[in-house]
C-alpha cells in the first residue's frame, strides 16, 4: 500500500467516525425528555404559547428529527455549530472565546506532566526494583487514585485558606482589575493552583507508560546483542532504548491533548476558571443543547485530528505501517 | 459441579498468589475493610445519616468523630453509609461493563470479519469521545438515580475491556486444540464458553478490578457536579455539599475524599497485583 493510499484511507475513516459521533450525540440529546424551550424561557413559555412557538420555529425545533440532523450536518460543513439558546451567540464563538483560557491550563499542565512523568519514569526504570523505584511507583498509584476535584479543594484549603499565598478562585482579580502587563501576570498568578492540580493528576499517566515501555525495551533482544558487541550501557540507552521507549508517552501526549479541552472541566469547576469545561457544565445544567453538541463536535474533531497526525507521523517513520496498514 | 470446583480452586490459587504480593495484600486489606464498613453500616448504631438534629458545622470531636455538616448531620454516619453507595455503584457498574466488554470483545475476536469490523469501530469511537462527558450528559438529561448511574457508567466504560478481550481471543482462537475441537464438530457456543473464554479472560478480570475504581471515581465526579442521586450520601456528593464551607469547615469535604482516595488506591493496588499475576507477559499498560 502506498503512503498516499494509506493516508486517504485514514482520512476517510476519520470522517466516517466523526460523522457517527455527531449523529449519535445529536440523537441522544434530541431525544432528551423535557422541552428545552421550558428551560430557556421559563414561565413565559407557559403563559404565552405564541412566544414558545416563535422560539421553536426560530431554532428549528418544530421540524422532524431527521430534517434537523441534516440541517445540522450541512451547517457543520460550513463551520457553523448553531446558536446558543442562552447566550444568543454562535456556538463556535462561545467555544473559541474560551479555548485559550482552557488551553492555558491544559497545555501547560500537560507539558509539565509529560516532562516530569517521563523523567521520573526513566529514572525509576533505570533503578528497577530499588527503593526509589518502589517509592515512585507507590506515589504514582496514589496520585492516580486521587480524585482531581478533591485534590484541588485540598490544595485550595492549604494555599488559599490557611497560608493565604495563592488566590482560591477566578482568573483575574475582579475587584481591582490590573492593567497591561500586570493583567497577564495576574492571570498566571491565578492559574498556579489549577495547573498544579492538573499536573499532579496527569503525571502518573506519563510516569507509568514511560516506565513500562522502558522495562519492555530493556528486555528486548537487540539490547542483549548490543551488550554482547560491547556497547556501553550509556550508548545503548541514549541511541536505542530511549528513542524507542519515548514513543508511547508521545502518543499519549497527542491523544491527551485532543481531550485537553474537555479534560479540565472538573478542575475548572473547582477553581471557577471560565474555560470550555465550565461552559459545557453550565450548558448541561441549563439544557443549552446546541452548545453541548457543539463542544462534543469540537472535542471529537480535535481528538480525531490528533490521532490522524500521530498516525501520519508513524507512517512516515515506520515503513511497516505503510506496507501492511497496521501497527 | 466439577467445573465449579475447578473455578473455586482457580480462585483460591489467585488469592494465594495475591497474598504473596505486597500490593495484593495491601489492596485486599483495604478493600475488605471498606466492604466491611459498608456492610456493617446499619448495625453500627450511628445516628440517622439524614437527621439534622445536631449543631451545624461542628469540628470533629468525641461525640461526632468526623464532625457535622452544614445541616447538622453526623459526618461519620454519612461517610460510613457513603461507603455502601460507592462500593455498590463501583462493583455493579464495573460488572455490567465487564459483561458487555467480554461478550463483545469475544464476538469480535472469534468471528472476525464484519462483526469484528463493526465492534472495533464502535470501540474506536468510544476512545475518541470524552466518555466522562457522555456519562455527564446522560446523567443530566436522563435523570440521576443510583440505578441510572450504574447503567450509564457501565455503558460508557466497557470498550477498554472489550479491546483487551478481543486481543486475547484473537490469539486463543488460533490454538491447535481449538481447531481440534472444531474438527470434532463442537458448536461455536461450546467452543467459546469452554475453550476460548477460560484461557483468555484473565487480563479482562484484572482490567475489571481496575474498572471498579474507575466507576467509583466517575460516580464521585458526577455527584461532585451535583448530578448524583440526591437521596444517598455518596462520597462525591459529600465533597460537593461541603465545598462551599471549606474555608471554615474543611472536614466536610476533605474527609469523604480521603475515604474515596483510600478505596480507589486499594482497588488499584489489587488490580496492579492481579495484572502481574494473571498477565505476566503483558505490562500493565491499561491504566484506566
Amino acid at each position: 500500500m502506498s503512503l498516499a493510499r494509506y493516508l486517504i484511507q485514514r482520512i476517510f475513516q476519520s470522517i466516517l467516525i466523526l460523522l457517527i459521533i455527531i449523529i449519535i450525540n445529536f440523537i441522544i440529546i434530541s431525544l432528551a425528555p423535557g422541552d428545552p424551550i421550558q428551560f430557556v424561557a421559563g414561565d413565559i413559555a407557559i403563559s404565552s404559547p405564541e412566544f414558545a412557538d416563535y422560539l421553536r420555529a426560530k431554532w428549528g425545533l418544530d421540524k422532524p428529527l431527521h430534517e434537523r440532523l441534516l440541517m445540522y450536518l450541512y451547517n457543520i460543513i460550513r463551520g457553523d455549530l448553531g446558536y446558543s439558546y442562552r447566550y444568543s451567540e454562535p456556538v463556535i464563538n462561545l467555544i473559541l472565546e474560551r479555548l485559550p483560557i482552557t488551553l492555558l491550563l491544559t497545555l501547560t499542565a500537560n507539558i509539565l506532566a509529560f516532562a516530569l512523568g517521563v523523567l521520573i519514569g526513566i529514572y525509576s526504570a533505570k533503578n528497577l526494583g530499588r527503593k526509589i523505584d518502589t517509592l515512585s511507583h507507590v506515589i504514582g498509584l496514589l496520585l492516580w487514585s486521587t480524585p482531581s476535584f478533591w485534590l484541588g479543594i485540598v490544595l485550595m484549603i492549604i494555599f488559599s485558606v490557611n497560608l493565604k499565598i495563592l488566590p482560591a478562585t477566578g482568573m483575574i482579580n475582579v475587584r481591582n482589575p490590573p492593567q497591561g502587563i500586570w493583567l497577564y501576570l495576574d492571570i498566571i498568578y491565578h492559574s498556579i493552583l489549577p495547573i498544579t492540580t492538573l499536573t499532579l493528576i496527569t503525571l502518573p499517566l506519563y510516569f507509568k507508560i514511560t516506565r513500562d515501555s522502558m522495562i519492555q525495551q530493556v528486555s528486548e533482544d537487540y539490547v542483549m546483542t548490543y551488550r554482547a558487541i560491547g556497547f556501553s550501557e550509556d550508548i545503548i540507552f541514549r541511541r536505542y532504548v530511549f528513542r524507542n521507549s519515548i514513543i508511547p508517552p508521545i502518543t499519549m501526549f497527542g491523544i491527551h491533548m485532543g481531550f485537553a479541552v474537555a479534560g479540565a472541566a472538573l478542575i475548572e469547576n473547582v477553581f471557577g476558571w471560565p474555560g470550555v469545561g465550565r461552559l459545557l457544565l453550565d450548558s448541561i445544567r441549563t439544557r443549552d443543547y446546541p452548545v453541548i453538541l457543539g463542544i462534543y463536535v469540537f472535542v471529537a474533531s480535535s481528538v480525531i485530528i490528533a490521532n490522524l497526525i500521530i498516525d501520519v507521523i508513524y507512517a512516515l517513520l515506520d515503513p511497516r505501517i505503510r506496507i501492511t496498514g497496521r501497527r | 459441579m466439577i467445573r465449579l470446583i475447578r473455578y473455586a480452586r482457580a480462585f483460591i490459587q489467585i488469592i494465594k498468589l495475591l497474598i504473596r504480593d505486597k500490593y495484593g495484600v495491601a489492596g485486599l486489606l483495604i478493600i475488605s475493610m471498606i466492604i466491611a464498613i459498608g456492610i456493617s453500616a446499619p448495625y453500627l448504631s450511628l445516628p440517622d445519616f439524614n437527621s439534622t438534629e445536631f449543631p451545624r458545622l461542628e469540628p470533629p470531636s468525641l461525640e461526632h468523630l468526623l464532625g457535622t455538616d452544614y445541616l447538622g448531620r453526623d459526618m461519620l454516619s454519612r461517610v460510613v453509609w457513603g461507603a455502601r453507595i460507592s462500593i455498590l455503584v463501583g462493583f455493579v457498574a464495573a460488572g455490567l461493563s465487564a459483561v458487555i466488554g467480554i461478550l463483545l470483545g469475544t464476538l469480535a475476536g472469534y468471528y472476525g470479519g464484519l462483526i469484528d469490523y463493526v465492534i472495533s469501530r464502535i470501540i474506536e469511537i468510544f476512545f475518541m469521545i470524552p466518555t466522562f462527558f457522555l456519562a455527564l450528559t446522560l446523567a443530566a438529561i436522563y435523570g440521576s438515580n443510583i440505578y441510572m448511574l450504574m447503567l450509564i457508567i457501565g455503558l460508557t466504560t466497557w470498550p477498554v475491556t472489550a479491546r483487551v478481550m478481543r486481543g486475547q481471543v484473537l490469539v486463543a482462537r488460533e490454538f491447535l486444540y481449538v481447531e481440534a475441537v472444531k474438527a470434532i464438530g463442537a458448536s461455536d457456543l461450546r467452543i467459546i464458553s469452554r475453550y476460548i473464554i477460560p484461557v483468555s479472560i484473565q487480563p479482562a478480570i484484572a482490567n475489571t478490578i481496575l474498572q471498579v475504581g474507575n466507576a467509583i471515581m466517575i460516580e464521585a465526579a458526577l455527584s461532585y457536579l451535583g448530578l448524583g442521586d440526591p437521596n444517598y450520601p455518596s462520597w462525591g456528593r459529600l465533597i460537593y455539599e461541603g465545598q462551599p464551607y471549606v474555608a471554615t469547615a474543611w472536614w466536610t469535604s476533605v474527609i469523604p475524599g480521603i475515604f474515596l482516595l483510600i478505596t480507589v488506591l486499594g482497588i488499584n493496588f489489587l488490580g496492579d497485583a492481579l495484572n502481574r499475576i494473571l498477565n505476566p507477559r503483558i505490562s500493565t499498560r491499561n491504566y484506566t
